[in-house]
């Protein structure tokens, strides 16, 4: 009986425990938090972003809702709700993730494309500066081409020279071309022979091959007669031939005639062989610096 | 035999409740588990997310007390506390990693940008 009287009265106290708890007491301060943090999530982008995080504390905020309104535990309600909140709060986290991510991605997207289409700009340059260079190439190539074969025809022509009587060497000075003196003037005169003529059309046809130069035409003499005389002789046998080469159509301020007598002789004057080497003329192609 | 009054069967299975509930074991280890997580995923350089694993903690700590007392129904609730900020520290440590580095990436982008029309 008196355990009987015991159980009843733990009875009564254990209900009137429970229904205090059920005496509609003010929502506790985590439970208007949690509310508060759901509100706040739900009205921001987690909506969109996060559904299934807002779902979860949307669950969470259901449940602590529910502890409040069947009077559980103070505690177990502030419990569920503290969760609540901390899921609301979560799900707002989530949402930021996200976005940064999708922000991340479009930057990097847009950066993608930036970088493809500089590329393509780079490959578009490198492409044009390859055919330029290219074009250069060829343009130096036939210029080389042209130059070399403008070189071997001079050269050839140079050679035919020397085979036609004229002697052609090559000094420091430039390209001698020496004519002798009886192959161009009668002994004492300065006029040209009519054979010497054809003789310096050769010449002339090779020094229009030559390209720019300077020429000097040398008249020399051996040493009979006085000095006067044969630097006189020398000079104007000189001219002559240079009034031959531009009649013939040479430039005549690029050609030069000038006597040298009996001054610089190639051979020895005590023979007649000799002093027939000495009596010449040297022309002296020299290239424009 | 002995009748009980109705009121026990309402207030009996309350005490039961109590007493039967077992130790939540599991969700200590999971709680456990999402605090090393926050860690690794590096909670610890956003003063945020490093508060809440320290509420975590905390929390922990005062489940395996109430485990000992034999709380076992309050410990799990407080484990589920603890869980929920554990998971909390590590969407706040995810949240500014994925913030710093987008940030990055707009800054790497308006270079690139700015290199390519340095007029703008």
């Amino acid at each position: 009986m008196k355990a009987r009287k015991g159980l009843a009265l733990g009875c009564v106290s254990s209900v009137i425990f429970v229904s205090l708890g059920c005496a509609s007491t003010p929502p506790p301060r985590e439970l208007l938090d949690a509310r508060a943090a759901y509100n706040r999530a739900a009205s921001g982008p987690a909506s969109q972003v996060s559904p299934a995080s807002l779902h979860d504390a949307k669950v969470s905020l259901a449940r602590a809702e529910r502890a409040y309104s069947e009077d559980e535990d103070p505690t177990v309600v502030r419990d569920v709700a503290y969760v609540a909140q901390r899921k609301a709060e979560m799900a707002e986290a989530d949402a930021a993730t996200i976005s940064s991510r999708q922000q991340a991605q479009v930057a990097m997207e847009r950066a993608r494309m930036a970088q493809a289409q500089s590329a393509q700009t780079a490959q578009g340059q490198l492409a044009q500066a390859r055919s330029q260079l290219a074009t250069t190439s060829q343009e130096l190539e036939r210029e080389r081409q042209g130059r070399e074969e403008a070189e071997k025809r001079a050269q050839q022509a140079l050679d035919q020279l020397a085979a036609s009587g004229a002697q052609v060497r090559k000094e420091e000075r430039g390209t001698v071309i020496t004519m002798p003196g009886e192959v161009l003037f009668a002994s004492g005169h300065a006029d040209l022979m009519p054979g010497a003529k054809a003789k310096l059309d050769r010449i002339v046809d090779v020094l229009k091959q030559q390209g720019d130069h300077q020429i000097t035409i040398e008249g020399h003499t051996d040493s009979r007669g006085t000095d006067a005389l044969n630097m006189d002789l020398s000079q104007r046998r000189a001219e002559s031939v240079r009034d031959y080469l531009v009649s013939r159509g040479l430039t005549e301020d690029k050609i030069k005639a000038t006597g040298k007598g009996e001054s610089s002789p190639v051979a020895t004057n005590d023979t007649a062989v000799g002093r027939a080497q000495n009596r010449r003329v040297e022309l002296v192609i020299e290239p424009l610096k | 035999m002995t009748r009980l009054p109705k009121c026990a069967w309402v207030a009996l299975p309350l005490l039961a409740a109590c007493a039967s509930t077992p130790k939540p074991t599991e969700r200590m280890a999971s709680t456990q588990s999402a605090i090393r997580e926050a860690t690794e995923v590096g909670a610890d350089r956003v003063p945020e997310a490093q508060l809440h694993v320290k509420l975590a903690q905390e929390q922990v700590q005062k489940a395996k007390e109430l485990m000992d007392k034999g709380d076992n129904q309050r410990a799990d609730l407080m484990l589920q506390r603890a869980s929920a900020d554990a998971e909390l520290g590590i969407a706040l440590t995810r949240e500014q990693a994925t913030k710093e580095q987008a940030q990055r990436v707009l800054w790497q982008t308006r270079e690139l940008q700015q290199q390519q029309n340095p007029n703008k």
